[in-house]
C-alpha cells in the first residue's frame, strides 16, 4: 500500500509544475515571430520611387520617374516569402504551445516540431543570406561586370532594405537558438510521466493518475494499467 | 562487421565530401579572359564576394568531411558532430543561396537597375559556375538527408522501444 501512494506522489509531482523551460521558448518563439513578421513587413513596404527630369522641351520639362520595388530582385522576393513562412511557423508553434497542448500524433509532436524547427531555420537562412548579397551587389555594384551601385540614387531604398536584413538575421539566431532548445527537449530522458506514456500501454495526454497494485517498482512490467482518478 | 547503420551514414558522408570538394575545385578554377568590344575583361570567381563565400563554405565542410570520417564508431564525438552537422546545414544553405542569387543576376540580369546580364560574354565562366551550383545542391540535399539520419539514429536508443 505505501508503494503505490508514493508511486501516486512521484507521478503527479511532474505534471503539476511546469518546466520554467517553457516560458522561456516560448519568450524566445514570440520575439521570433516578431523579428520575422517586421523583416517581412518592412521589406514587403519597401518602395521608393524617384522622378528626374529628362530632357526639356521648350520650356517644359519631361520628367520620368522611377521606382525601385523589392519585387525586382528574386532574392527580395524569396527573402519575403521565407520570412513570411517563419512568421507563420512560429506563430503556429506559439499557438500549439498555450492551446494545444494535448495534440500529439503517435507520440510523434516533440520530434515532429524539431524537425518544423529546423526547416524553418534552413529556409530563413536562405532567404536572408541570398538578400544579404544582393545588397551588397546594390550597394557597392560591381566594377568587373559593369554594374553600378544604386544606393545612392535610391537612399530610402536601401535604408529600409538593410532594416528588414538586421530584423531577418536576429529572427534567424533566436530561431537557431528555438531549434536546438526543440532538439534538446527531444533528446532528454524522458520523465517518468513520459515514460509510462511512450510504452503505449498508456495513451499519451492521460495523467495516470493511480495504478493497479500490479505496478512494478520500474513501472514497465507488464502490468494491467488502471486510470483510478 | 560494420553496422548497416554506420554503413548508411558513412556512405551519405562520402557522398557529401565528394560533392562539397567537387564545388570547391569547380568554382575556383572558373575564370575566362576575353575581350568585348576592345575592352578586355577577366571574369573570376573572386569577383563577386558572394562566390568567394560559397567557395569558403563549401570548403570549410569539405575539411570538416574528411575529418569526421575519422572518428571511432562509438566515441562520445558523435553529439557534437550532430550539433556542428546542423550549424554547417545552415551555414550550406546560405551559401548556395547567395551564390544562385548573384548567378541569377549574372545570367538574367536586372533590368531596374540597369544591370546588363554577363553571361553572353563568358559563356564558359557561366557555365562553370552553374556546373559548382549543381554541385553544391547535390551536397546541400545529401547533407539534409545525413542530418535526419543522425537524429533518428541518435534518437531510437533514447525514445524506448515501444514498437
Amino acid at each position: 500500500m505505501a508503494l503505490q501512494n508514493e508511486d501516486k506522489l512521484e507521478v503527479g509531482y511532474s505534471s503539476l509544475h511546469p518546466k520554467p523551460k517553457k516560458w522561456v521558448l516560448l519568450m524566445l518563439r514570440l520575439l521570433a515571430f516578431f523579428a520575422t513578421a517586421a523583416a517581412t513587413v518592412v521589406m514587403g513596404l519597401n518602395k521608393e520611387t524617384k522622378t528626374l527630369v529628362v530632357a526639356t522641351v521648350g520650356t517644359t520639362p519631361i520628367k520620368a520617374s522611377l521606382t525601385a520595388k523589392f519585387q525586382h530582385t528574386p532574392a527580395f522576393v524569396f527573402f519575403v516569402i521565407a520570412n513570411g513562412l517563419a512568421s507563420i511557423h512560429n506563430l503556429v508553434m506559439i499557438m500549439a504551445d498555450l492551446f494545444g497542448q494535448k495534440l500529439d500524433y503517435k507520440g510523434l509532436r516533440l520530434a515532429m516540431i524539431a524537425i518544423l524547427d529546423m526547416m524553418t531555420v534552413a529556409l530563413v537562412s536562405g532567404g536572408a543570406s541570398a538578400a544579404a548579397f544582393m545588397a551588397e551587389l546594390g550597394k557597392n555594384g560591381n566594377s568587373h561586370a559593369r554594374w553600378n551601385s544604386i544606393c545612392d540614387k535610391y537612399k530610402t531604398f536601401c535604408d529600409h532594405g538593410g532594416g528588414a536584413l538586421i530584423a531577418s538575421f536576429a529572427g534567424l539566431i533566436l530561431m537557431l537558438i528555438i531549434s536546438v532548445m526543440s532538439i534538446i527537449k527531444l533528446l532528454i530522458k524522458p520523465k517518468p510521466d513520459d515514460e509510462l506514456e511512450s510504452t503505449g500501454l498508456i495513451p499519451s495526454g492521460v495523467n495516470a493518475c493511480r495504478f493497479n497494485s500490479e505496478l512494478g517498482k520500474n513501472g514497465k512490467s507488464h502490468a494491467r494499467w488502471k486510470k483510478i482518478c | 562487421m560494420v553496422k548497416p547503420k554506420r554503413l548508411l551514414s558513412l556512405l551519405l558522408r562520402i557522398i557529401v565530401l565528394g560533392a562539397t570538394l567537387a564545388a570547391v575545385i569547380i568554382m575556383a578554377t572558373s575564370h575566362e579572359k576575353g575581350t568585348f568590344f576592345a575592352l578586355s575583361y577577366e571574369a573570376k570567381y573572386s569577383d563577386t564576394p558572394a562566390f568567394k563565400f560559397f567557395v569558403i563554405a563549401n570548403a570549410i565542410v569539405t575539411v570538416y568531411g574528411f575529418l569526421v570520417l575519422f572518428i571511432p564508431s562509438e566515441s562520445q564525438l558523435w553529439g557534437l558532430v550532430l550539433a556542428l552537422d546542423l550549424v554547417l546545414t545552415m551555414l550550406l544553405i546560405s551559401s548556395i543561396s547567395a551564390a544562385l542569387a548573384v548567378a541569377q543576376v549574372g545570367k538574367k540580369g536586372n533590368s531596374s537597375a540597369g544591370w546588363l546580364p554577363v553571361c553572353g560574354q563568358v559563356t564558359k565562366y557561366c557555365n562553370q559556375v552553374s556546373g559548382a551550383l549543381v554541385a553544391g545542391f547535390i551536397a546541400i540535399i545529401t547533407y539534409i538527408i545525413l542530418l535526419l539520419y543522425s537524429i533518428y539514429t541518435f534518437l531510437n536508443p533514447l525514445l524506448g522501444k515501444n514498437g
